[in-house]
């Protein structure tokens, strides 16, 4: 039972990242058509940014800071312009490639120009265990949780309790006609860019400790945020969220409980059930048929 | 096809045949590996240049053939025989999957695709029993035509060859046939297509079925081409590198994917000078491509041809870029 | 007389907004029904939810008294049904002749012979008949995508009329044609259907295309059914010109 709760909390932990990964990958989606393949290199890619901070000097905190910055410039800013804009043209299917190429681009260049090593990364707070109830849970799953669960009760108040955030709901569910209404559509849509970042910044600091920095970071939490919001149902913000904590927990279980050599075989049958029995995911609904 | 088309193809075709009796080993081995995969890519073509799909598995299934090939034939079943198998495994596995994924929409397969390359991937290394792991399985035999051996490097090249020319041809027929008509209609306008009775969905699905075990079949010949397969060569890198050759080439053109694969297998030689930067030279080569001409080398060619000889017609076709809602959100 | 379309109690909400408010109507075999209506009174809407294209909230579409809501796009053309665009619906890169052997191909035989069979499917002939018909022939190998608007209307009511349907529903067939192409357009669709037999149903804003053409027309406003009769009973419906002038 205590190893249970401790997966379980941990499971939590890993999930909450998770939900944080699925839901920016949501939100582009939603407001832009844009399918980001290069998502979980999006998440590899900040924790490199603190790391470059701190060997340059600065201490951890200012180092995170910065890197947050920076992620708001290159994986939002520049992203949007320099992928995203002259693409958008041409429709979705280009756009898509042109993530997966990116998503190669930035994976060799962390290993060429950083490291193809696992580079330790700090944590927030000192490792210390804590005995609740006979089960062992470090001090830095329940700081990860805080964290995500403050970072999405922030995003969803200003999603819905703020003026912006509600012109950004209504540019994600008719862009048409939310021009026509007066909300400035395009500066939205950079919202939701730079929204991304700031996410994808965060899970990066929050999961590099546990997993270490390494170029292909990518790989595994990139697929984790496709199947959390697939899962959760693709067109919805709370169900990217659902979806990130279920397979986090699931996830965890499945560590304990089946060998190791197929431990990452397990999210991936998740996604073909869901697709089979329930392709509209937990939440979703079940589109409109247009073609 | 216009005599400038017929000609080119004429000078490709000789130079086809006539290249392993000017070119060393390696060089013979280079180009076998562009028939090979060419083979591939022109599977992978269909899916994504006439369906419209983007599929990230191709590379598993090439290794599917592959090991379907090198399992079977030390039992002593025939070359041609385990060629056949590979193909069809791979057809029906497609189908399966391609099945419940092209129900909706959202581009599911390709994340679909994504998460069964790297389940094959998983039981490629770990099934040891089966597929000997990371150890790979090794001498795979070359199969005799008639009696002919083909063991040799240029026997075996022309073996490929032949392959593809009768695969390219078996394409040819079916894109030629109201199939290719239907795949047409539901690339250019797939509401117009449902409209007039083209059921786009089993349509989708047998493009990506049949690109599947085009797949499979390349990878049948690659076992015995390389004669040492392991699973490592068949992870989504073999995927992005497929997806890459089809785009690059030109998605949707009928000779794309031969221009594709060559670049790609001759793009490591060209740029050993970024020394080995030449990944990073290549997504990014691929992006401002996108973003510049999706339509690849042939859809270029096409846009210089056509302003040389001074028509004026509607614009290039770009392919799959049907935008989901009628806004892109800019 | 047989109901060829029956929709009874339609409804089709998108969130908060009503498009289609149980709307319920008979179309009757061989008669040519307009459905009119101001901007915005769910017309559109009512086409896409009867012709598969959408999935209505609630109530049913039955097409020769068999269930069809909800049916694909694909499955009713081959039950008969067939359908033009408001908004251009061609296949621009391939020919004209191309187009309509699309058309009709999907009606014969099965996925193997038209791998197996001839290249046009044996609607090549059809498809001559019906370039003549619509007197295009010489842009039979023309591209779709260069013909010039009208003309590409008049294919589309070509590709439409192909598979020989029963049932046809032109979604705003007039708007954007210039007069005579218009004249030409509204001659051909009757001649097609006083050859054929066949029922349509017509969207349109052009009121006198509709009076032209129609022998029933219903009306439609804010996604309500407010009047029914013949053209010339709508045209001096007071319910219908406020509906129109009114607010």
């Amino acid at each position: 039972m205590a190893s249970f709760i401790q997966l379980l909390v941990s499971g939590l932990a890993t999930g909450a990242i998770y939900a944080l990964i699925a839901v920016g990958f949501t939100l582009l989606w939603q407001t832009s058509q844009t399918i980001n393949f290069a998502q979980g290199e999006f998440v590899m890619l900040p924790a490199f940014f603190v790391l470059a901070a701190m060997n340059a000097g600065a201490p951890f905190w200012l180092a995170a800071l910065i890197g947050i910055a920076l992620s708001i410039v290159v994986l939002g800013i520049l992203f949007k312009i320099i992928v995203v804009d002259p693409m958008l043209k041409y429709g979705v299917l280009p756009l898509v490639i042109s993530t997966i190429a990116l998503s190669l681009f930035l994976k060799e260049s962390v290993k060429d120009f950083y490291s193809s090593q696992a580079q330790p990364f700090p944590t927030l707070v000192p490792a210390i265990d804590i005995r609740v109830f006979e089960a062992v849970i470090s001090t830095q799953s329940l700081v990860v949780l805080a964290v995500a669960i403050a970072t999405v009760v922030a995003l969803n108040l200003l999603l819905n309790k703020t003026r912006l955030g509600r012109q950004m709901q209504a540019t994600a569910q008719n862009a048409t006609l939310a021009r026509i209404l007066g909300v400035p559509v395009r500066r939205m849509v950079l919202y939701t860019f730079l929204i991304n970042a700031v996410l994808v910044a965060i899970a990066s600091i929050l999961v590099s400790p546990i997993y270490l920095a390494k170029f292909t970071n990518g790989e595994t939490l990139g697929m984790a945020a496709f199947i959390a919001a697939i899962i959760g149902g693709f067109n919805q913000v709370r169900g990217a969220i659902l979806g990130g904590v279920i397979l986090g927990v699931l996830d965890n279980l499945s560590a304990a409980y089946i060998s190791s050599q197929y431990r990452g075989a397990f999210p991936l049958i998740i996604l073909i059930i869901v697709i089979l029995l329930r392709p509209q995911g937990l939440l979703g609904r079940v589109e409109e048929r247009s073609v | 096809m216009t005599r400038l088309n017929t000609m080119v193809l004429a000078v490709v075709a000789a130079a086809a045949v006539a290249a392993p009796f000017f070119l060393k080993p390696f060089g013979i081995f280079l180009i076998s590996t562009w028939v090979v995969l060419t083979i591939a890519a022109i599977g992978l073509n269909l899916t994504l240049g006439y369906a419209g799909q983007i599929s990230l598995a191709q590379g598993a299934f090439v290794g599917i053939g592959a090991y379907t090939v090198a399992l079977l034939t030390p039992t002593g079943v025939p070359f041609f025989l385990a060629f056949i198998a590979a193909g069809l495994l791979c057809f029906a596995i497609g189908w399966l999957l391609g099945y419940p994924a092209l129900r909706v929409q959202h581009h599911y397969l390709a994340f679909v695709t994504l998460a069964f390359g790297t389940l094959v991937f998983l039981v490629l290394r770990n099934e040891q029993w089966l597929t000997n792991g990371i150890y790979g399985i090794t001498g795979t035999a070359r199969p005799e035509l008639f009696g002919w051996p083909m063991s040799g490097a240029r026997n075996f090249y022309f073996l490929c060859l032949g392959v593809l020319v009768v695969l390219s041809f078996a394409t040819w027929w079916m894109l030629r046939s109201p199939w290719g008509r239907a795949f047409v209609g539901l690339r250019e306008n797939p509401v117009r297509a449902l409209s007039v009775g083209v059921d786009t969905r089993r349509y989708t699905l047998m493009a990506f079925a049949i690109g599947s075990s085009l797949g499979g079949l390349s990878g049948a010949l690659y076992a015995p081409l390389v004669q040492f397969i392991e699973p490592n060569s068949f992870t989504l890198g073999l995927s992005f590198n497929l997806l890459l050759m089809v785009i690059v080439g030109g998605s949707g053109y009928f000779f794309g994917p031969f221009v594709g694969a060559l670049i790609a297998v001759l793009l490591p030689e060209w740029l050993r000078v970024t020394e080995g930067y030449y990944l990073i030279v290549y997504a990014a080569a691929v992006m401002v491509m996108m973003a510049f001409c999706p339509t690849g080398v042939l859809g270029l060619t096409e846009r210089v041809v056509r302003l040389l000889s001074g028509r004026l017609k509607a614009p290039p076709k770009v392919p799959g870029t049907q935008t989901l809602t009628g806004d892109a959100g800019t | 007389m047989t109901a060829v379309l029956e929709v009874s109690n339609l409804r089709k909400t998108f969130g908060g907004i009503v498009a289609v408010d149980d709307v319920s109507f008979e179309v009757r075999a061989g008669e040519i029904l307009g459905i009119i209506g101001p901007n915005g009174s769910g017309k559109s809407t009512l086409f896409n939810c009867v012709l598969g294209q959408l999935q209505p909230s609630a109530g049913e579409v039955r097409i020769n008294d068999r269930l069809s809501t909800g049916m694909r796009p694909c499955d009713l053309n081959r039950l008969g049904v067939s359908r033009t665009f408001q908004l251009l619906q061609v296949f621009p890169q391939l020919s004209v002749h191309d187009n309509l052997v699309l058309a009709g191909q999907e009606h014969r035989g099965s996925m193997a012979s038209r791998l197996f069979g001839r290249g046009d499917a044996g609607v090549g002939d059809a498809a001559q008949r019906m370039i003549e018909f619509f007197r295009l022939s010489h842009l039979t190998n023309e591209p779709a995508g260069a013909l010039s608007y009208g003309q590409q209307k008049l294919l589309d009511a070509a590709m439409a009329f192909m598979a020989g349907p029963r049932l046809v529903l032109l979604d705003e067939p007039a708007g954007g044609v210039n007069l005579t192409m218009l004249g030409h357009l509204r001659e051909r669709l009757h001649a097609y259907h006083t050859e054929r037999g066949a029922t349509f149903v017509v969207i349109e804003h052009q009121m006198e295309f509709v009076m032209a053409l129609c022998t029933r027309v219903l009306v439609l406003a804010e996604g309500r059914l407010i009047a029914e009769g013949t053209p010339q009973d709508i045209r001096n419906n007071p319910i219908v010109i406020e509906a129109y002038l009114g607010r």
